[in-house]
């Protein structure tokens, strides 16, 4: 076990390296760079004028030693650079983001999974009764409805029939607990809606699977009622495949969270990625997306990890 | 006649006080355009005078434009002695004073740099905390703001009084080593900066005492004075700013708001300078700029009442118009479209001024106008409509040069000998899809005489490359912003403007257009100069080396309680600096 773990962590490195690389590269593929956006249509600016000033940026660098001073910058003093555009150091801005993402994510696994869990349960134990179709139908349109969709219909929807949209302005959780809700809870449940209807249908198929097997014909043979057999029993077998499903799905949220992070206008990590794109500010995009495919690559190892523990049938070599 | 001359007759002021400030508010370039329908004010003014007439600078410049914003509908905005850019001595105030006001920017301002920051957004962020030496009204007529006079006392100098008293956020007073100290930075503004419209002639500037400037040229341009009323670039900050504050996210202005915070992608806030120079100014006691790119969630938004207004595609905000409690405000602002070519290489057809010619008159322009902005848009010049009475009238531009004549296009295709046609690319900016959809109209046009242009919409950072280094084959369709004087919409097609190395060597060059060029700039006397900028804009439109098209109008909805809003041609939100809120 204490190998696979290692060999587990070790192979994060070459994975995180070339991931650095793929995006530092994938980024300079697209044509212009921030100092032709900022010139766009300035009949006056000199080329002298744009020189110097991508030598200010560190983009006459040949590429190679761009790559290497942004590494060797990020490893050995932790410091990402800063922003080409707004020249805020990025640790900042990202800083300002990460808490808006994070409570995003977290609300929206919050809210799909204290939803979709019991309804995954009820539809599995009352397997093609008339709640078993409904959760099964509610399912798939949550699962085909896209969020940004959503996100747009029900900002109009509540603005147009109640007068209302979560305020503007991001309060932080910690200063004021219920505005911070109050303009959280539209967004996340938004994000919400796939990752609950994923959770629900997955659940409810873990449960039917579980539901067949032997020992829960014992345990009902041993005289033991339903409801015991369904949460002691079943569920906790069930869960299982359902966790890991959570868990990657909190990395996909979090970069996924860009677009609801546009149309609600919150600052976080996805909508700073957005706007770097659109302004060629490559550290900014590099750390940013980084940052996004760092969070997914532990989450997802942590998941692999954790599977291995919770279902000791699972053998590492 | 221009309502702010009218008024300075009305104070009094001395003929010939009166010639010089005429000459000077002329030599703007941007003299009052009144109201859509109204004459235009006229530019025959007399040129500078050669000297000076001093005049205590205490005194108040001029009295507050009455004009009605022009193309603006507020609702309930008392019609008299509202407009605020004017100094100290308006009338009591007819605004109410308190209350705070939210207000949606579409795009990041990114950072707040006093100096050198050319995107648009950068401003949205900063005007309220900023003030120039001088100002433009919602006319576009030049007013006193920092500066209370100026003169030229010969063509090789400008001489601007502050005016005394005046106080940075800092609580320091404004002086003329601070004015000259940012000038300086102007001409050389450190990163994220970059110096593109700065007047090549300013040599040196002088602090001739606490409350005198002079700006010290190699020659005559008369372009200067529109330059320091063009706030974007030329704010007035407390000297060495660079070293007191984080410019990056603050700063120190004199202006009617004092910078509160500014948080990247998220919102400014200010809120009210006590101290503001005009004592009448500002109403409200704060302002909040959110940033909210969605332009569906800046519409849930605005109907519920979390903001109190933002700019909007003309489609959305023709939906708004039914609200009761919303006001849809539109007015022409500086951003008319047009169609670029690359003219370096003999072998395109484009090269060839028939052909250029074909396409202009093959297009259009009416059906862009109906098709793609809702029927409410003009033809533009090469200077866009609205700047003043510089661009070429529009009976001109329909009936002649912009005409729209199929036979002709066909026939000059022959001429040129391509007359079954050929194919070109036609790249656009997408988004805004409006620019798109132009390029997709044009070139169903195109269609009509054999040229088949294909529409290849780009995001704007490939598409900006393209067009500064003037990589691309075919056109692009692109849009234009504000300048300072109307050398500045021509200067591309000059010899001497680094673009023109890219755009047009060894393929466009017209003598008389050059030298036209180049009187015009030496000439203080606008009607001379408007004379010289029409017969440019004359042979533009013959050679064609750039294809205007239309030019739009700009929609900005409000909740009915914000009062004395109007859209600003400038394509800034300069009106929320004189605005106040009801209830």
């Amino acid at each position: 076990m204490g190998t696979y773990v290692l060999r587990r962590l070790l192979l994060l490195i070459p994975t995180l390296f070339g991931m650095s690389l793929f995006i530092f590269l994938m980024l300079r593929l697209l044509p212009g760079d921030v100092v032709d956006l900022m010139t766009a249509g300035q009949e006056q600016a000199t080329d002298e004028s744009k020189r110097k000033l991508r030598e200010a940026f560190g983009l006459a660098d040949p590429l190679p030693v761009q790559y290497v001073k942004w590494i060797l910058g990020l490893l050995l003093r932790g410091d990402p650079g800063k922003s080409l555009r707004s020249g805020q150091p990025i640790g900042e801005a990202l800083g300002q983001a990460l808490p808006v993402t994070l409570e995003l994510t977290l609300l929206a696994v919050l809210m799909a999974t204290t939803v979709a869990i019991p309804l995954g349960v009820l539809s599995a134990s009352h397997r093609d009764s008339g709640a078993d179709f409904g959760g099964r139908v509610a399912g798939l349109i949550g699962l085909s409805i896209p969020s940004f969709w959503l996100a747009t219909l029900t900002l109009l929807f509540t603005s147009v029939v109640f007068g209302w949209v979560p305020p503007v302005s991001w309060v932080p959780p910690t200063s004021d607990p219920l505005g911070n809700l109050e303009q959280m809870l539209l967004p996340a449940a938004a994000l919400a809606v796939q990752l609950m209807a994923i959770e629900m249908r997955m659940t409810r198929t873990t449960m039917l699977e579980v539901l067949g097997q032997d020992y829960v014909r014992t345990a009902r043979a041993k005289g033991a009622n339903d409801r015991l057999v369904t949460y002691r029993h079943a569920l906790r077998n069930a869960l299982i495949p359902v966790i890991s499903v959570i868990g990657f799905q909190i990395g996909t949220l979090m970069g996924g969270s860009a677009i609801i992070e546009v149309i609600f206008g919150l600052n976080g990590i996805g909508a700073t990625l957005i706007q770097a794109i659109f302004n060629r500010d490559y550290p900014m995009v590099q750390a940013a997306a980084l940052f996004l495919a760092t969070v997914f690559v532990v989450i997802n190892t942590s998941v692999d990890l954790l599977y291995g523990y919770l279902d000791p049938r699972i053998k590492h070599a | 006649m221009s309502p702010d001359v009218r008024s300075l007759l009305r104070r009094g002021l001395t003929r010939r006080a009166w010639l010089l400030r005429a000459g000077l508010l002329a030599g703007s370039g941007l003299l009052a355009a009144c109201a859509p329908g109204a004459p235009a004010a006229p530019t025959q003014a007399p040129a500078a005078a050669p000297t000076a007439a001093a005049k205590p600078t205490t005194a108040p410049a001029a009295a507050p434009t009455t004009a009605p914003p022009a193309a603006t509908t507020v609702p309930a905005a008392k019609p008299t002695t509202a407009p605020a850019a004017a100094p100290t001595t308006a009338p009591a105030a007819a605004g109410k004073r308190g209350g705070k006001l939210t207000w949606a920017l579409e795009q990041d301002p990114v950072h707040l740099i006093p100096y050198g920051a050319v995107p648009t957004a950068n401003m949205w962020g900063k005007e309220f905390m900023y003030d120039s030496l001088i100002a433009w009204d919602r006319n576009l007529a030049i007013q006193p703001a920092l500066a209370t006079e100026w003169s030229a006392p010969d063509d090789h100098t400008y001489v601007f009084k502050l005016r005394q008293g005046a106080k940075f956020h800092d609580g320091s007073e404004v002086t003329a080593e601070d004015v000259k100290w940012g000038i300086e930075a102007q001409a050389n503004p450190p990163p994220p900066g970059i110096k593109t419209q700065y007047p090549a002639k300013i040599t040196t500037i002088d602090a001739v005492d606490k409350y005198t400037v002079r700006i010290n040229m190699s020659g005559p341009d008369p372009s200067v004075i529109g330059y320091f009323a063009w706030q974007r670039y030329t704010p007035v900050t407390p000297k060495g700013i660079y070293d007191k504050v984080n410019v990056l996210t603050q700063g120190i202005g004199t202006g009617p708001y004092k910078l509160v915070e500014f948080v990247p992608n998220d919102r400014v806030v200010y809120t009210r300078n006590p101290d503001f120079w005009n004592k009448d100014l500002p109403y409200l006691d704060e302002i909040t700029l959110k940033v909210l790119p969605d332009e569906q969630a800046r519409v849930a938004a605005l109907r519920s009442g979390a903001i109190d207004g933002g700019t909007f595609t003309a489609d959305v905000a023709k939906t708004m118009a039914n609200d009761r409690n919303l006001t849809v405000l539109k007015g022409l602002y500086a951003a008319h479209k047009e169609i670029q070519f690359v003219l370096k290489d003999a072998k395109n057809p484009w090269s060839d001024v028939r052909v250029r010619q074909a396409i202009n008159h093959a297009i259009n322009r009416q059906d862009i106008i109906d098709k793609v902005f809702g029927g409410d848009a003009s033809y533009s010049s090469i200077i866009p409509p609205g700047y003043g009475d510089w661009p070429l009238p529009e009976a001109d531009l329909k009936g002649n040069y912009l005409k729209y004549d199929v036979d002709k296009a066909k026939s000059l295709l022959q001429a040129a000998g391509f007359g079954s046609g050929f194919e070109m690319e036609l790249q656009s900016i997408n988004p805004p899809r409006y620019i798109t959809q132009s390029a997709e109209v044009v070139s169903e046009h195109l269609k009509a005489v054999g040229i088949k242009a294909n529409v290849v919409p780009l995001e704007i950072g490939t598409f900006a490359k393209n067009n500064a280094d003037g990589s691309y084959s075919g056109a692009q369709l692109t849009a234009r912003g504000m300048r300072g004087d109307p050398n500045g919409y021509v200067t591309e097609f000059h010899p001497k403007t680094p673009i023109f190395a890219t755009w047009f060597e060894g393929g466009f060059l017209n003598d008389e257009l050059t030298k036209i060029l180049d009187d015009a700039l030496l000439t203080p006397d606008q009607a001379k100069r408007k004379q010289l900028y029409t017969r440019a804009q004359q042979i533009l439109l013959t050679e064609l080396p750039h294809i205007p098209l239309v030019q739009d109008m700009k929609y900005q909805v409000v909740r009915n309680r914000l009062k004395n809003m109007y859209v600003s041609y400038t394509d800034f939100n300069t009106g929320l600096r004189e605005a106040w809120v009801e209830g």
